[in-house]
């Protein structure tokens, strides 16, 4: 009997993070276009820098390029490459169900990374946003930490839902509830629906990227807060996303 | 689980596949020898792609054995996995990705990596060396299909899966893919395919399994199945040219109904 060869995981990884990041760059226009909706906050919140703050108008910027990217990003490529058969093909090679998404996750990381990167530098160049090096760093982290959440959102759609123009649809409205949540629930008067919020997967996420960005001042129990209650929605989404899931969706 | 491979590449035993309740291949079992090309025959949903997916580790079987160049499929599926070949029903590769990324993207996986010459190599023995920048999209059914061949044997398996290899192509792509089939044979590797092509189980397949309402229902020969069944009044009952062929058999054993 010939000697099987079993690849190692670690070079299946950097094999299938090589071709997932050339099918992003193929894919350009949509990434771009995925930066758009955080520049445009940055460009029209100007004004409201002095009245709520930089990190605030940088925080709002990056937790929807985060929606955009952990939600949007994930759960189409993952919906249409289930639809196609792509992970079926792969699946019938010796490579371990968890690589091919981890592969799939670190290459959304890294579209969170140049995003938060951006946010930095046009905040900085076009509204004077300036932090402290530690808030850079922090901040960095947290919107890792954010686009999880994200992305176990987009892990329970796909977990739930097999037909790809259902999922396109759903992902679709979900962005642009929690977008909208986003930008206008700085206006909404009523307290509850304020607390709600606050407390929502978009909201922690933007209350733990605001405070991460004064560390020392804007700290606080109710980021804390933020970040356990950013754990569970991982936890509980990703758990049911994960436990749901079929490869193929015939 | 280790077991002796002088006879088989592949050893299937009471496998049972079952879709909730509904039962999609029902104690069935055969195997492939060394260097013999195997045809599984059935009508539409008798359980050929079941009992092939089976094979491959995409579904979980309820009962059975699959035993791989020596690897239990249920035990140890990546050594087994990494033994064999598959080019499944429809074949799909990342459209954004050409044909060069997806043949390095497949050494990598499979652990062999390809040099830029070895590339160069392979993509001009299946005639496709000036189609390395095209996406797998943009190229013919024929193309298509050596270009799944090629990676499904890129890692030169012991056993190659191929499901309705054929299906779509013209009378040349076709016989030049029976061309590649047959020499996989000549290596000594197994290769177990699905047809609904009597004219391809006949040409290429040392043996055949007829399966039908997920059971196996005749293994055999081509040629030892028509002697068997010849005198058969449901295989003279269907005959059309007064001479027995293997579709007359095939249809003489699994009814003349149209399946779903």
């Amino acid at each position: 009997m010939e000697e099987t060869i079993i690849p190692k995981t670690s070079t299946v990884f950097a094999t299938l993070f090589r071709a997932d990041m050339a099918t992003l760059i193929s894919n350009r226009r949509s990434a771009i276009i995925s930066l758009f909706v955080p520049l445009i906050v940055l460009f029209t919140w100007k004004g409201l820098i002095k009245h709520v703050g930089g990190p605030t108008v940088l925080a709002t910027a990056i937790a929807i390029g985060l929606i955009a990217i952990g939600l949007m990003g994930y759960t189409l490529s993952v919906a249409r490459d289930r639809d196609k058969g792509i992970f079926q093909r792969l699946r019938v090679a010796p490579v371990p169900t968890w690589v091919i998404m981890t592969s799939r996750i670190c290459v959304q990381l890294v579209m969170i990374a140049v995003l938060t990167l951006v946010v930095f530098i046009v905040g900085y160049q076009y509204d004077g946003v300036l932090l402290a090096p530690l808030g850079y760093v922090i901040t960095f982290f947290i919107a890792i930490l954010g686009a999880t959440v994200y992305l176990s959102l987009g892990q329970l759609i796909v977990g739930l839902i097999k037909g790809f123009e259902t999922i396109n649809a759903v992902t679709r409205i979900t962005y642009i509830a929690l977008m909208m949540v986003g930008m206008f629930s700085t206006f909404f008067e009523n307290q509850q629906l304020k607390e709600v919020v606050r407390f929502s997967p978009y909201g922690c996420v933007k209350m733990m990227l605001a405070a991460s960005m004064e560390p020392s001042k804007a700290w606080a129990h109710d980021a804390n807060i933020a970040v356990l209650c950013s754990l569970g929605y991982i936890v509980v989404f990703a758990g049911i996303g994960i436990k749901n899931f079929q490869w193929s969706s015939k | 689980m280790a077991v002796e491979q002088d006879k088989y590449i592949l050893k299937v035993e009471g496998l049972h596949v079952n879709y909730g309740n509904v039962v999609a291949v029902n104690n069935v079992g055969f195997d492939v020898l060394q260097g013999e090309i195997f045809g599984l025959l059935g009508p539409n949903g008798a359980g050929k792609t079941s009992t092939l997916s089976a094979i491959e580790g995409l579904i979980k079987f309820k009962e059975g054995t699959i035993i791989v160049n020596g690897q239990s499929v249920s035990e140890k599926p990546l050594h087994a996995r990494a033994s064999m070949g598959v080019q499944l029903q429809s074949t799909s590769f990342q459209p954004e990705l050409n044909v060069v990324q997806i043949l390095q993207l497949f050494s990598g996986i499979y652990g062999v990596p390809m040099s830029k010459d070895k590339i160069k190599d392979t993509l001009k023995d299946i005639g496709l060396e000036d189609a390395s920048a095209k996406k797998f999209s943009q190229l013919s059914g024929g193309q298509q299909q050596r270009v799944s061949l090629v990676i499904a044997t890129i890692h030169n398996p012991r056993l190659v899966l191929l499901d309705e290899p054929t299906t779509g192509l013209d009378p040349q792509a076709r016989r030049q893919l029976w061309g590649r089939i047959e020499a996989i044979r000549e290596r000594g590797h197994a290769v177990l395919l699905t047809t609904h092509s009597m004219e391809e189980a006949e040409s290429v397949c040392d043996r055949i399994a007829i399966i039908d309402h997920g059971r196996v229902i005749a293994v055999d020969t081509p040629q030892a199945l028509i002697d068997k069944h010849r005198d058969d009044p449901e295989v003279i009952a269907v005959s059309r040219r007064g001479k027995i062929t293997l579709e007359d058999v095939f249809i003489g054993l699994t009814g003349s109904a149209v399946r779903a």
